[in-house]
């Protein structure tokens, strides 16, 4: 029995059938709403889905020069990182399987996507996919500063023996008796540099520094086709269904009602709004950043954001 | 079940992937403007991608010049099955005001079949996009009958 509930949690919910559902509406609703900013008609919502199911009806071709068994095996080494990310992260009260994992294991499991689109483009051979992968690693490195201080903010506030905590866990438990995160001033700040981190994170536009198509022919991914290619869009719809996930989780979690769909109806309300304020929003009103110039963006304005609340909560606000 | 889900995307979601092979520029400017607000292709789902591995169909503007020639059959062969190629403009097939010259190794069905071929120099926009929904068909055709 027990075998059973865990094949369905890892398989349906919140496994992969649920992420990448979410995940590819998301995407959906994000590019509708880039296109009525931008005064266009727009994709329907389901546009994501059509690209997919297409995707895996063409012929996947894998170049003379690249290694095949990495070629292949980087997706899915994402893709399967990205799912198991979706069992430990807690909807509200819910975690498929709680007390295993911290936020630490978060962290680790957060660059496994990004380290798979450097191993696959590295092994496809191609010289745009090297510029491409040196890039992607000084994204990594830019936003990973910045993220790993608003975690750490977290942990500091929701530990309440004055030391740090990295539990999910206690963080929900804390937000469930003092409310969420976010009704605390203190924490405005780091939210807004978790919000910041999250289109990079995810690799969307103005911070797409490694895939930018119309520089360098969508980077790592310039020899993936057919299915490979279907399943790193899925990655990217998944990453940004995760990604939101987390936030709700960190900054607007609680006890929820209690009532599992209820709760899955609110996280999905909150991943939609965090999806347009932190992903649409830049995307319709910026240009591709420079590479330096996303550098010295994150490694200032959002590293400050994120020590100025590091600080204020270590002073007890 | 599954297989009529992937036919039915395979014309919603077309990749378009644009060689220029000696176009005098007009063609290939006209070719954007498909994708700005005023016209807006992405409505259909079309999407301009930067590498031929992704493109499912490929626009081919100007007569084929002997410059161009090694490229294009080159890129051609990087493009996953099934695709449709689409001839933009009078120069890929008859050539238009370069037939003659010693440049000009055309016309484009010398070295791939031709799907659909918009007339114009240069097209208007609302040709490129009636052509371009008419690949999408044909691409589902294509996929069908594999
Ligand atoms: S058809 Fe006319 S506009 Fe188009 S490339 Fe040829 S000459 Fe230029």
């Amino acid at each position: 029995m027990q075998i059973l509930l865990d094949l369905f949690y890892v398989l349906i919910f919140p496994g992969f059938l649920f992420c990448a559902v979410v995940g590819l509406l998301l995407a959906g609703i994000d590019r509708k709403i880039v296109a009525r900013m931008q005064k266009r008609m727009g994709p329907p919502i389901v546009q994501p889905f059509y690209d997919f199911f297409k995707l895996l009806g063409k012929e996947t071709i894998i170049p003379h020069a690249a290694s095949r068994g990495v070629f292949i095996a980087a997706p899915l080494l994402g893709l399967v990182s990205l799912v198991v990310m979706a069992l430990f992260i807690p909807v509200f009260g819910f975690t498929a399987f709680s007390g295993v994992a911290d936020l630490i294991v978060i962290l680790y499991l957060l660059t496994i996507p990004a380290a798979a689109i450097i191993v696959g483009g590295a092994a496809s051979g191609s010289p745009y996919a090297g510029v491409g992968i040196s890039r992607e690693m000084v994204a990594i490195v830019a936003y990973e500063l910045p993220l790993i201080i608003v975690l750490l903010t977290v942990g500091k506030k929701a530990a309440l023996d004055g030391g740090i905590t990295f539990s999910f866990t206690e963080i929900q438990a804390y937000q469930a008796e003092f409310g969420s995160m976010l009704s605390h001033w203190s924490m405005i700040p780091a939210a807004v540099a978790m919000l910041l981190v999250i289109p990079s994170e995810v690799g969307s536009h103005p911070f797409d520094v490694a895939e930018a198509e119309t520089e360098i022919c969508e980077g790592p991914l310039v020899e993936y086709s057919g299915s490979l290619l279907g399943i790193y869009k899925l990655n990217h719809a998944i990453k940004m269904f995760i990604l939101t996930a987390l936030f709700a989780a960190l900054f607007l979690g609680g006890a929820g009602s209690g009532i599992l769909i209820v709760d899955v109806l609110l996280l999905l309300l909150i991943c939609t709004v965090v999806t347009i304020l932190s992903m649409s929003l830049p995307h319709a009103i910026s240009a591709r950043l420079k590479v330096e110039k996303m550098f010295k963006f994150y490694w200032t304005l959002v590293t400050v954001l994120a020590v100025i609340s590091l600080v204020l909560v270590w002073m007890g606000f | 079940m599954f297989k009529k889900i992937i036919d039915n995307s395979m014309a919603k979601s077309p990749w378009i992937y644009h060689i220029n092979t000696g176009s005098c520029n007009g063609c290939d400017i006209e070719l954007v403007s498909v994708i700005t607000p005023r016209y807006d292709a992405e409505r259909m789902g079309f999407k301009l991608t930067g590498t031929p591995r992704h493109a499912d169909i490929v626009v081919v503007s100007g007569p084929v010049t002997s410059q161009s020639k090694e490229r294009l059959v080159r890129t051609l062969a990087q493009v996953p099955e099934p695709r449709v190629i689409v001839s933009l403009g009078s120069c890929p097939r008859p050539c238009n005001v370069f037939k003659g010259s010693y440049s000009v190794e055309g016309p484009l069905d010398k070295f791939c079949e031709v799907d659909v071929s918009v007339a114009g120099c240069t097209p208007k926009p609302e040709a490129i996009i009636d052509g371009l929904a008419l690949a999408a068909q044909i691409l589902k055709e294509k996929r069908r009958q594999k």
